[in-house]
Order: C-alpha cells, then structure tokens, then sequence
C-alpha cells in the first residue's frame, strides 16, 4: 500500500491535534472554574502546613531543615526521573509543578488529614482502639487518600483540556501528584519523629523515619497516583483514549488494595520480624510489576503519536526508518538502534541523533508540524550530528 | 511507503489556528465561566466536603464511652503502666494485655473526667527526671511561644509507690492549670500531664496523684 506524503501530513495534524503535544499550558484562566476551585483548595493546603511548620520549627527546626532538606534532593530525584520516562508525546513542565502543588498541599492538608483523623477516631469508637490500630490505617488512607490525590486530576483535565489526553498522561501527573503528596507527608512524619524523644536527640529520632520513608516510597504514593490517575482517564475516557470503564475502575481499585496492604502489613505480619519483612518486599515487588504493566499498557499510545509525528520526516529522508523504529520504541529498541553501531564513537552518534530527533519531534508539536525556523533548524541538527560535523554554536 | 511523487516542502500548510486557552465558546459560558469545568470542580468540592466536613460532624456526633473499670491498667510503648482511676474515660489508650498484633503499644494514653484530662507519653530520653523536665519545659515553650500554657513554680520531688523518684511542676495557661510530672526509667522517659479549669483549683486532686503514683516499668524494654 502506498502512503503519500499529503495523508502522512494528514495524519501528523491529527496526532498533534490528539495528543496536545507541544501546546503552551496558561495556569492563569479566570474563565475556568477549576482555576478558582484549584487556587482556594491549595490556598488553604498552603496555610495549613506552613502554620504547622511555622509553629513546630521553634521545637524542631533542626529536624525539620535536615527533613526539608533530604526530602527535596529526593523529590529531585523522583522529578527527573518521571520526567525521563514522559519522552514521547511531552507534557508542560508547568502542568506537572501544578500537578506537584496539588499533591502536597489540597490532597494532605485540606482534603486526606481531616478524613482520616475522623475516620479512625470513629472506627476506635466503633470497633474499639485495639482493632482501629490494627485495621483503622489501612481501611482509611487507601480511601481517603487516594480520592484526595485522584481528584487533582479532575481539576488539572479541566485546567488543562488540550495537554491532557491519554490515559499515560494521567499516569504522569499522577506520578506527580503522588510525588508531592509523598514529600510533603515525609516531611509531617518526620516532624512529628523529631518530637518522640520529648525535644531531645531531634536528628535521631527523625532519621530512622526519613530513610525508612524513602526507602518505602519506592513503591507508595508515586506509584499509587500514577495508576489510579490513568485509571480515571479510562473511567471518564478522553478524545485521545476512549472510555472503558472497567479497566479505569480496575486501575482505580488496584492501588486502593495496594495502599490498603501496605498500611496493615504490620497486623497481617503479627509479631514476626521475617514475615514482616518478606510482607513489606513482596508488596513493594507486586506493586512495581503492576506499575511497570501500567505503564506499558498506556505508553503505547503515546509511542504512536511519535510515530504519527515523525513519519514525514522519515518520509523525507530526514530521518531514517530504523530511527524511526528506535524513537516511537521502548527502550530496548532504542537500544537496539545504538548498540548497532560498529564503534563506540557510531553508538555515541547514534544516541545523539536520537536526542536530536526527540527534539525535533517537540519542535514540530510546538508548531503545529509547520515548517517554521526552529524546525527548520532541528532537521538541520540531525543532519549534522549524523555527519559528524561539530556545532557552530 | 510513501509516495515519491508527493515529495516537497514539509507541512506547507499554515497550521490550524487554535484560539488562546482562556479562550471560552460564547455557548460553552454560564456566569462569565466555561460551563464545561463547573460539573468537574464541583465535584471535587463535593468530594472535599465530605471529607473536611461532614466525615468530622459524624465523627464528633458520634458518642464515645470506654470507662475505666477498677482493676484495669493502661499500657505504654516500653512497658510503661500507669492504673487510670475507676469511672474516668479512656480517650486512647490500650488496657494492658489488649495490645494490638504487631505488639507495639502506643506511645500515649489519655483519659478524662469531666473538664479534667490525664494524659502519660513516652519516648526514649537519656538523662534523669529532672533534665527531662527541663527539655518538656524548653520544647513547650518553643511550640507555645509565649501562648498556652507554661511552666511556673519550682520542680518539686515527686515519688511513685514502686519508690521510683520523679519530678514535677505546675503549669498554669490562660484557661487550664495543672500539673506536670517527669521519669526516667533506664533510657526511656515518661511525661505526665493533668489539666482542668483554673477554677478547679490549685492543688492537684488525690486521684491525678494516685494515677501518677501508679506509673512504672513492668520487665524490660522489648526492642
């Protein structure tokens, strides 16, 4: 079958005007609803935890600036790499700080805190404090937390109608709003470690917690928001990603149960230190694998879209069909591509001609598959790193 | 495989113009806003309701009654007990013998009667009761600053019926007065704190007393 250029262009537009790649995010929309209902529940997060942390600094500002301190050089971390593995069809920067923000503060403070305590107070009024110990934790939080996360998401598709469109960006700004739930939640556990030795030995008290935080979050927050958030994209369904409704509700289940595990493994464990142990591996392993399965059930839809978008290109013979091949592939394609080189200095090409492809798959999302001056130049940089040629800038 | 006889110019269309993203369909708006983000926002406000608002109604409408019964003992994280008084109410807290499966009591019991509250906290501390009183003292005042309550009076000596020697002191705030009492056991240090109504008077009543004088350490510190 013959394609022609005219219907590979055809077929860019609509990829591009699918996915919303490439387009500006504008937080600022005073028209929007969700803008309002975004700033007021963020606004009242923002005063709650910065009062606390104002009040509790005075005690344990010690702990709080080594906590504060630890915790942003791991959220640094989790930041690129979530953002590593968004490198198909992009979102904003700008949408997952929004993301971020809405994490840490409306989900803790204004929305899952309040829950929570009312929820386990009733349920030790119920069923007595013994059993709201045991149980209370994980049939709250799994609940009341991951509703409070998940609804973020509502408001940033609102917010942002034409970015968000794939159940894989769902499970990108989930990640991130799992990201800033997780950091702001580590650093109130570690406030509240500083304070179990009366005051005393603060940095000893909280770092058993931050490092027994960090190594847990591995597979907590993140992870949990990144599924549940590409399941509301199938539950409600999205131009780019059509409803199926019992898929979103699976994914929107499978981290409630998860979460749910995780918070009463220390009951289901009893007294046993190995069972414990082995509990909390074998749920984090579970947890991963299904995040991995996730992650490439949704990413294959974004792979097209690189696809859609390059196609021209390879078409014109600015990029190859292998490199085409390697950039809408997972990465042991793209893997594949750079090991094929014969010397190391063809396999750090390749590499490089990959990178400037991705770029200039952006570039062409950013205007709209035009053939305007930027892209103009980012074909010309694939055409010079493959000719080995150094840059003149 | 595409069509040699279509090469040229990539794109050569302008793109399709889209408007601005504050941009809203003259169909699409109510009030000036896009009808389309109401129903999503107000669902997550129905959605924050219930968790910040009606979730802590039922719970506070919600009554509770665990009453002390004579005989019972309150368990701590470290083996600390303390024996509450008959006919008091159990706010948290664990009875000894009643922990939970994994073993670990919580760090702290609180019981009331009345405006009058009782509460006993543990935490590992190295020092003797009087360097314990003095760091509560230190990290209530940084957490009040000035506000609430504080400490006034000079530490007396304070005796438990184990004969284990404590430390304690009134404190005083704008609308509760009390006491604070202060041990050590080995490496790990007990807070005691009774508070009611200034109006309650002075002096500690007998049963805060027998309750302190209850507190101790049974067997050693599981880790």
């Amino acid at each position: 079958m013959t394609t022609t250029l005219t219907e590979l262009d055809r077929a860019r537009d609509v990829a591009l005007d699918l996915s919303g790649w490439g387009r500006r995010f504008v937080f600022y929309q005073p028209r929007n609803f969700a803008f309002w209902g975004y700033l007021a529940l963020v606004g009242i997060g923002v005063l709650t935890f910065f009062s606390t942390l104002a009040r509790e600094y005075n005690a344990y500002g010690e702990a709080i600036g080594r906590a504060v301190t630890s915790f942003a050089i791991y959220a640094a971390l989790f930041w690129w790499f979530t953002d590593r593995i968004d490198h198909y069809a992009k979102l904003p920067h700008k949408l997952m700080v929004v993301a971020f923000v809405w994490g840490g503060f409306a989900a803790t403070g204004t929305m899952a805190a309040n829950a929570n305590d009312a929820i386990l107070a009733m349920y030790g009024k119920t069923f007595g404090q013994v059993w709201a110990l045991n149980w209370g934790a994980g049939l709250a939080a799994p609940f009341t937390e991951e509703l409070a996360k998940g609804s973020g998401l509502l408001l940033l598709i609102a917010l942002a109608q034409r970015h968000v469109r794939t159940a894989f960006d769902g499970f990108i700004l989930g990640a991130f709003i799992g990201l800033g739930f997780q950091i702001v939640e580590d650093i109130t556990y570690a406030m509240t470690s500083a304070g179990t030795q009366f005051g005393a030995n603060q940095i000893g008290a909280s770092v058993g917690t931050i490092i027994l935080r960090m190594l847990t979050g591995v597979a907590a927050h993140i992870l949990y928001s990144a599924i549940f958030c590409a399941g509301v994209v199938y539950l409600f369904g999205r131009p780019a990603e059509p409803r199926k409704i019992g898929r979103g509700l699976l994914l929107i289940a499978i981290p409630m149960l998860l979460h749910g595990t995780w918070d009463s493994v220390a009951a289901i464990a009893g007294q046993n230190a190995l069972t414990l142990i082995g509990l909390l591996i074998g749920t984090i392993v579970v947890a991963l694998i299904i995040v991995a399965r996730v992650y490439k059930l949704t990413v294959a839809r974004e792979r097209d879209f690189v696809r859609d978008v390059m196609a021209p290109e390879q078409a014109r013979n600015v990029i190859s069909r292998i490199e085409l091949d390697a950039m809408a592939g997972n990465r042991k394609a793209r893997k594949a591509y750079r090991k094929a080189g014969r010397n190391r200095q063809e396999r750090k090409r390749a590499r490089y001609v990959l990178n400037a492809g991705y770029a200039l798959a952006d570039e062409l999302a950013a205007a709209r598959g035009a053939d305007t001056d930027r892209v103009r130049f980012a074909r010309s940089e694939v055409a010079r790193i493959r000719a080995g040629l150094p840059s003149p800038w | 495989m595409p069509d040699p006889g279509a090469e040229g110019s990539s794109a050569a269309l302008a793109p399709r113009f889209e408007p601005d993203e504050g941009w809203v369909p003259a169909d699409e708006r109510r009030f000036g806003l896009d009808r389309r983000t109401l129903r999503p926002t107000l669902a997550v406000f129905v959605l924050v309701f219930i968790m910040s608002v009606v979730l802590p109604v039922i719970n506070a409408t919600v009554p509770y009654h665990d009453i002390v019964r004579a005989g019972d003992v309150l368990e701590l994280e470290g083996n600390v007990t303390f024996v509450p008084e008959a006919g008091w109410g159990i706010t948290s807290g664990l009875r000894e013998g009643h922990g939970p499966i994994s073993g670990q009591y919580p760090a702290a019991a609180t019981i009331e009667d009345g405006a009058l509250k009782f509460t006993v906290r543990t935490g590992p501390f190295h020092g003797d009761a009087g360097q314990l009183l003095d760091q509560i003292e230190a990290t209530t005042d940084a957490l009040n600053q000035g506000r609430g309550v504080h400490i006034t009076g000079a530490p007396a000596t304070i005796v438990t019926a184990a004969g284990k020697e404590g430390t304690t002191v009134r404190v005083t705030g704008p609308h509760t007065a009390g006491l604070i009492a202060a041990f050590v056991f080995g490496d790990r240090g007990v807070k005691a704190v009774a508070t009611g109504p200034t109006g309650a008077g002075a002096e500690p009543s007998a049963a805060v007393l027998r309750m302190i004088g209850s507190i101790s350490q049974s067997g050693p510190e599981k880790r």
